[in-house]
């Protein structure tokens, strides 16, 4: 079995008692996937990331990240190894420049000030913003927000990456350098997202999930085509697949 | 500009000042809360009618506004709302403190003395704490706090409250501006509105706050900035900067030296 894999085995979760977002989920990730988790509002896409990196622990069933199972004396071993990129950016960033802010992890983690620099660096070069080194978080707009988010994750090195909707609030140049990042990590990466056509160009396995449980696992190329499976689940073809009949139907 | 983003703006404007490369801003911070602890504990304890030596206690926020290159009047500015809440304090002393004081065998009302030292006292030691926060970082304050041994759930709560105060304000500024272009005849926000806008207010505050603070813990933060020390080393020229203005202070508290240096020209 390869060094970097995931492994949950019959994972349910709810925040109330007897009101399951999440019933008997079982997923094997490993070291060069690159899983793309899709589905309608609310179905607990980001619950399940959430419930990979620890931030809820009443779940029941077994989630085990490079063999360390996930639970509160391994919190900070786990944490180490995967980066997760929020939702919204504005909950990520919380530092006063976009240098402050992709050093936090780097620095907590105890690395030497040359080298904090060395991976911020890179960081900032891998996401093309070099530019934004000392910018100010406040002052940018929402696209320049979500790749400090990514930069953040991507100074810690990790095994892991997880990311719920990075294609939020970026416009299509963004959104570009975006796949063209993702597609440059080589390690294990999970996406959630209602953007089907970045799935498609970044994932090559999609888990399909409905009412908290995962309905199909497979190749994106076979479900992201599949018109009927994913309608009866509340989504649609990618756009790209769609074809353009000039006007909306 | 409306207020809440006004006061967002001020919050970020200080984290810009704090997070210049000026030479006082790299001064340790334990110096500078120090020094501002000592300045504002020499500067409160003059006599009542000493307006001479409190007047040169002036001399160090005037060297740091130099040494900073903060202007003088956006301070002043910002300042505006504490300054004459400070001033106000000491108004009634000329009323309610009768004594003569003679300087100089002149008779003079000790409640306008008392009032005008009272009034510098106030300016001076908002001053000294403006300047501690213009030039040292929130993060820098609390490792100067926790090198002091103050509690670390102290400085936690004190470094997280100051971080969630612009999410609170953000959160306010959504949800009025919400309200606002919904009712675009009211001049503010109706009290029946009052109890569901707090109880948002509240409960989306409490969400991204847990939110800042859960993307904290994934990126390794463990109750304190603990990289900060290693950092923030203290240098020879702190220790320098520290004696010196202890030495100033002991000087302009032990001797009248606004006095004594006027004397010279007189």
């Amino acid at each position: 079995m390869s060094h970097i894999h995931i492994d949950v085995e019959q994972v349910s979760f709810g925040y109330e008692k007897g009101k399951e977002i999440l019933g008997q989920i079982s997923l094997h990730a490993s070291e060069r996937d690159s899983i793309g988790i899709i589905g309608a509002n609310g179905v607990g896409k980001s619950t399940f990331l959430k419930l990979l990196v620890g931030l809820n622990l009443d779940f029941s069933g077994s989630i085990r990240i490079e063999e360390i199972p996930v639970e509160k004396r391994t919190l900070a071993q786990i944490r180490s190894k995967i980066g997760y990129v929020f939702q919204d950016s504005d909950s990520q960033l919380f530092m006063n420049t976009a240098y402050e802010d992709i050093a936090f992890a780097p620095r907590n983690y105890g690395l030497p000030e040359q080298e904090v620099d060395r991976r911020v660096e890179e960081a900032l070069r891998m996401t093309g913003i070099s530019h934004l080194k000392e910018k100010q978080i406040y002052k940018m707009s929402g696209g320049e927000k979500k790749l400090v988010s990514i930069a953040t994750i991507l100074s810690m090195t990790p095994d892991i990456i997880l990311m719920d909707e990075p294609s939020i609030a970026l416009d299509p140049r963004n959104r570009r350098n975006l796949i063209r990042i993702l597609n440059s990590f080589e390690h294990l990466k999970i996406i959630a997202s209602h953007d089907l056509d970045l799935v498609l160009d970044t994932c090559e396995r999609t888990v399909l999930m409905a009412d908290g449980r995962i309905v199909k696992d497979g190749p994106t190329d076979v479900i992201l085509t599949d018109r009927e499976l994913l309608e009866e689940n509340g989504l649609e073809l990618p756009l790209c697949l769609q074809g353009r009949t000039g006007k909306a139907e | 500009m409306n207020q809440i983003n006004g006061a967002i703006y001020e919050i970020h404007h200080m984290d810009m000042l704090s997070s210049r490369d000026q030479w006082v801003n790299r001064v340790h911070p334990l110096v500078k809360l120090v020094l501002t602890v000592v300045y504002i504990s020499t500067v409160v304890s003059f006599q009542k009618y000493d307006v001479a030596g409190t007047a040169g206690m002036l001399v160090y926020p005037m060297a740091v506004f130099l040494l900073a290159e903060l202007s003088f009047a956006d301070s002043l500015k910002r300042l505006r709302i504490v300054l004459p809440l400070v001033c106000f304090v000491g108004i009634l002393n000329p009323f309610l403190d009768k004594h003569y004081v003679l300087i100089d065998g002149i008779r003079v009302n000790g409640g306008i003395l008392s009032m005008v030292t009272l009034i510098l006292k106030g300016v001076f030691s908002v001053l000294a704490s403006y300047l501690l926060i213009a030039t040292t970082s929130v993060e820098k304050l609390c490792c100067a706090l926790r090198m002091l041994h103050v509690p670390k759930a102290v400085v936690t709560q004190f470094m997280l409250t100051y971080r969630y105060v612009t999410v609170l304000l953000e959160e306010v500024n959504r949800i009025t501006q919400a309200y606002m272009l919904r009712a675009p005849h009211q001049k503010g926000i109706h009290f029946r509105a009052w109890g569901p806008l707090a109880g948002q207010l509240l409960l989306r505050s409490v969400d991204r706050a847990n939110e800042v603070y859960e993307s904290m813990l994934l990126r390794g933060y463990q109750g304190e900035y603990q990289y900060m020390r290693e950092r923030i080393g203290f240098v020879r020229q702190d220790l320098a900067y520290l004696l010196f203005w202890l030495g100033v202070f002991a000087v302009f508290r032990m001797w009248p030296v606004i006095l004594v240096v006027g004397g010279l020209f007189s």
